[in-house]
């Protein structure tokens, strides 16, 4: 096709991208370290929320599990990218075969990647055969045992304490680039035939069925794809904090990732990215609110919880208010005025009523 | 006793109907004729307040019902057997008797109503302990319209009782209608066979594609249908 | 080792998970709601004793009625204040408010009261044991089991004998029909979520009974539980709840025995490898409802 009509047709991820782009360069000029390390986060951040958005937005069934693929990764990654000595030093127990083992920081990222699509292939084929309901209290239970694996294994992980020794590698370029990359790749499993597949049995199975779609294997492929993400997120992460445990990856995570995801609006793209940024520049606030309290020590009491228990309000408020979010499904676009000709059709905004699916009264 | 005025329903955007408006008068046995799809159920379930009107107004001997929730509008005394019977499965046929007089609330009332069911239908009298899931299509009807007549309505609504019985069936059910109507049970009656139904209506409406096309007398929709150029088939169903 | 006691702890496990099962699939049978609060239910039962055990003292009897009564409040509350209003919306609406209102609980427990765990009275019979057959068992599991059957037993009869009991059986099978029929939905779904506060209540007395103890989120593990058991029992059926709580019991305690004494820790995780072997063959959950589940492939 025309430039011209792949620009239209992929305006969505140009504009986000730009965006992107352009809130790295600024942040960069600014030169302010606490505000980097935000913006770094963001972008990490984001790339597990779009994880989230290639899977629940498609299929309409929620992921929990994400954040357990951020954990396979970031453990995983860190495996093959730390030195022998610093194994040495925070893993005494580690298996020999992996203690000798150094890999570039790129390498162990893929890898991070790689293992937590990995387990998804293994585990969640029949998870896919269930019905809605049952699929996402599986997948939640998912979470759960990938939790619990990842403490008790601690010849691998150092067990429910934290693993320190970690190299710096994700900064705020880094995080920039691959955000901007999986921005496209979740754009670009939306707009394909499989996601397309995927919409089709969320908004009608038996339709879907009907048509001769194969709704497990979609569901299977965008679960994998989306745990692959997740994984890679997490092994960025794990880069960029260089100390962590295993209740980084677990229910606080992931309460943060759906948030994110649901009030910008989880049908679309463009949803993520709008949540995200919300999302973060509100914690950020709300947090700075409780660390002057704490320190001011007005309270009696330190306030814990508090930044949770606002966004849990608010997540409620949304979903009563506008159950599919900011973007209500739709996605940014390049202004028909500009592009000099009439809007396309095209299948890039998601008609069908709602964020969530309707239900019958 | 209902008067139902420019009523119109939506489904997202689009039009399931729009600009209905019918009456009924007490004792009356009226009928809403149409093909599939032109917008039936979707009045009958407006009315029972299972769907919300986007536009209208339905008034039930004089008080509004439209926008107010079923179970409200079901103790006003509108009663509707749903197309498809909606029998609850895994209820025996008693219990789904038992539910059916919930809105009544004298014991030995239930328990003479329940002996006039079982002697208007005998079958289902044999059958009170199993399970509604189990019954056959025909005993289903039943139990639907046994179940809806347990709460002494004031109007009952039946959408489509004759659809998927076997002739014989279709022949008792109505019937059974007309014994009903004799006893003075006012009925809004919904059905794809015409013929028969204009038989016992006293005055019907036909509906297409979400409009009133005609009312009146049951001659003046035999030829209103006719006009339309309507195949009227062996059994008097209508083609679309 | 298959004892006497392995096996009433077994069942007194059996016990306790068919009730949470119970208490999911009470409300998720009638409003498609997957409750992740449910969990809290118990944290709060748990807490309720501990405030109560500050104050003047009361017989360990009234404190759990009471505290059970806090839970069962809470269940409605939330009801109300939270999944009302997204009712209409969707079943994933409804299901990602459940989730934030477990996280706002857990935090605010965490807010109010402390992250760190909180002591909590227990009653004598808990610690003492009983000598059955040549073996001591405790107290504890035998009124474990004997609870839940007394529970189940009343519950059966609500259900069976009376009205309220057959509109809520209704409500599940077809909760727009049943309101055609003038069952108030309002009146059906606070009484669901009433009995769900009662069975989480009663689990939570158990649960805190084993460590003597709460902490914030005591409520993920029962959680847990609640979601496995009712999705190998199968989602649709209150029967098929109770029967995958006794499963999961029984085969929890049995993987217990079988793990060499490293793997013990893993325990879930070898449950859960069970759990997807079931799914694998068994989609729709081991006990088939009169009407299955939508199963997809």
């Amino acid at each position: 096709m025309g430039l011209r009509e792949w620009l239209e047709r992929n305006s969505t991820f140009l504009v986000l991208a730009v965006a992107l782009v352009v809130l790295a360069a600024i942040t960069f000029a600014i030169g302010d370290l606490l505000i980097e390390r935000i913006v770094t986060v963001l972008f990490i951040d984001l790339v597990l929320v779009l994880a989230l958005q290639v899977f629940m937005g498609n299929s309409g069934i929620l992921s929990f599990s994400v954040a357990g693929f951020m954990g396979i990764g970031a453990y995983g990654s860190v495996l093959f990218s730390m030195s022998p000595a610093a194994k040495a030093a925070a893993l005494p127990d580690l298996y020999p075969l992996l203690s000798g083992v150094q890999l570039p920081f790129l390498a162990s990222v893929l890898i991070g990647g790689l293992l937590a699509a990995l387990v998804a292939a293994v585990v969640s084929y029949p998870l896919m055969r269930l019905s809605d309901a049952a699929g996402v209290i599986t997948i939640f239970s998912l979470l759960v045992i990938i939790n619990v694996v990842l403490v008790h294994w601690s010849r691998l992980t150092n067990g429910p304490r934290t693993l320190f020794g970690v190299e710096r590698f994700t900064y705020l370029g880094t995080s920039a680039v691959f955000a901007v990359l999986f921005l496209g790749v979740a754009w670009w499993f939306k707009e394909s035939s499989v996601g397309l597949k995927l919409r089709a049995s969320r908004d009608d199975a038996f339709a879907a069925a009907a048509v001769g779609i194969n709704i497990v294997a979609v569901r299977y492929l965008a679960f994998i794809l989306s745990a692959f993400m997740a994984g890679f997120a997490g092994a960025l992460w794990a880069h960029f904090i260089t100390s962590f445990s295993p209740y980084a990856f677990y229910l606080s995570a992931m309460f943060v990732f759906l948030a994110m995801l649901v009030i910008g609006g989880p049908m679309s793209v463009s949803g993520a990215v709008i949540g995200t940024v919300l999302v973060t520049v509100l914690r950020e606030g709300l947090r700075s609110i409780e660390n002057n309290v704490n320190m001011s020590k007005i309270l009696s009491t330190n306030l814990v919880g508090f930044t949770e228990v606002v966004m849990s309000v608010l997540l409620v408020v949304i979903l009563v208010l506008r159950p599919s979010g900011i973007m209500g499904g739709r996605e940014l676009r390049w202004p028909a005025a500009l592009s000099g000709r009439n809007r396309s059709q095209g299948s890039t905004g998601d008609k069908s009523e709602g964020g969530v699916p309707r239900a019958d009264v | 006793m209902l008067s139902v005025t420019d009523l119109s329903v939506r489904y997202g955007a689009i039009s399931a109907i729009r600009g209905v408006s019918l009456a009924i008068d007490e004792g009356e046995l009226v009928a809403l004729v149409g093909v599939n799809g032109a917008g039936k159920t979707t009045t009958l379930a407006a009315i029972a307040g299972a769907l919300k009107p986007h536009q209208g107004t339905i008034a039930f001997q004089g008080e509004p019902i439209h926008g107010r929730p079923p179970e409200a509008i079901m103790r006003k005394g509108v009663a509707l057997v749903p197309e498809g019977r909606d029998i609850l499965p895994s209820l025996s046929v008693e219990e789904n008797l038992r539910l059916g007089a919930f809105v009544r609330h004298s014991r030995s009332e239930y328990q003479s109503d329940l002996a006039q069911m079982i002697e208007l239908f005998p079958i289902l009298g044999q059958r009170l302990r199993q399970a509604g899931g189990t019954l056959s299509g025909g005993e289903q009807q039943q139990l639907a319209i046994a179940r809806a007549l347990m709460s002494h309505p004031r109007l009952l609504m039946l959408d489509e009782p004759s659809l998927g019985l076997s002739p014989v069936l279709v022949d008792q059910v109505f019937e059974l209608i007309g014994r009903l109507r004799g006893r003075g049970v006012t009925i809004l009656l919904v059905e794809q066979n015409v013929e028969r139904t204009l038989q016992i209506a006293d005055r019907a409406y036909l509906l297409r594609t979400g409009r009133i096309e005609a009312e009146g007398t049951p001659d003046h929709i035999r030829s209103a249908v006719d006009v339309e150029g309507v195949y009227l088939g062996d059994h008097g169903r209508m083609q679309p | 080792m298959i004892t006497l006691d392995f096996i009433v702890n077994a069942l007194s496990l059996g016990s306790t998970y068919a009730l949470l099962a119970l208490g999911m699939v009470i409300v998720y049978g009638i409003l498609n709601l997957v409750n992740f609060a449910f969990g809290e239910l118990l944290m709060i039962t748990g807490y309720s004793l501990f405030v109560l055990s500050i104050g003047p003292r009361l017989p360990w009897v009234v404190m759990a009625v009471l505290a059970v009564g806090v839970a069962v409040l809470t269940s409605y509350l939330t009801e109300r204040a939270a999944f009302r209003p997204v009712r209409e919306h969707s079943p994933t609406a409804m299901l990602i408010t459940s989730f934030a209102v477990s996280t706002l609980l857990q935090n605010a427990a965490l807010l109010i009261i402390s992250p760190r765990a909180r002591g909590v009275p227990l009653p004598k019979l808990f610690s003492m044991s009983a000598r059955v057959l040549g073996q001591d068992l405790p107290i504890r599991n035998l009124l474990a089991i004997a609870t839940s059957l007394l529970l189940l037993g009343l519950l059966v009869l609500l259900l069976r004998r009376t009205v309220l009991g057959i509109a809520l059986r209704a409500a599940s099978d077809n909760f727009r029909m049943t309101r055609l029929l003038g069952v108030p939905a309002n009146l059906v779904i606070s009484v669901a979520f009433a009995i769900s506060g009662l069975l989480a209540g009663v689990v939570g007395l158990f649960w805190v009974g084993r460590t003597a103890s709460v902490t914030p989120t005591i409520g993920a593990a029962p959680l847990l539980v609640a979601f496995v058991a009712t999705v190998i029992g199968g989602m649709r059926s209150l029967a098929g709840a109770v029967v995958g709580g006794y499963i999961y019991g029984i085969v929890f305690s049995m993987i217990g025995i079988l793990l060499p004494p490293g793997m013990m820790e893993f325990r879930e995780a070898f449950m859960f490898i069970v759990v997807i072997l079931i799914l694998l063959f068994r989609p729709e959950g081991l006990i088939r409802g009169a009407y299955s589940t939508k199963r997809v492939g």
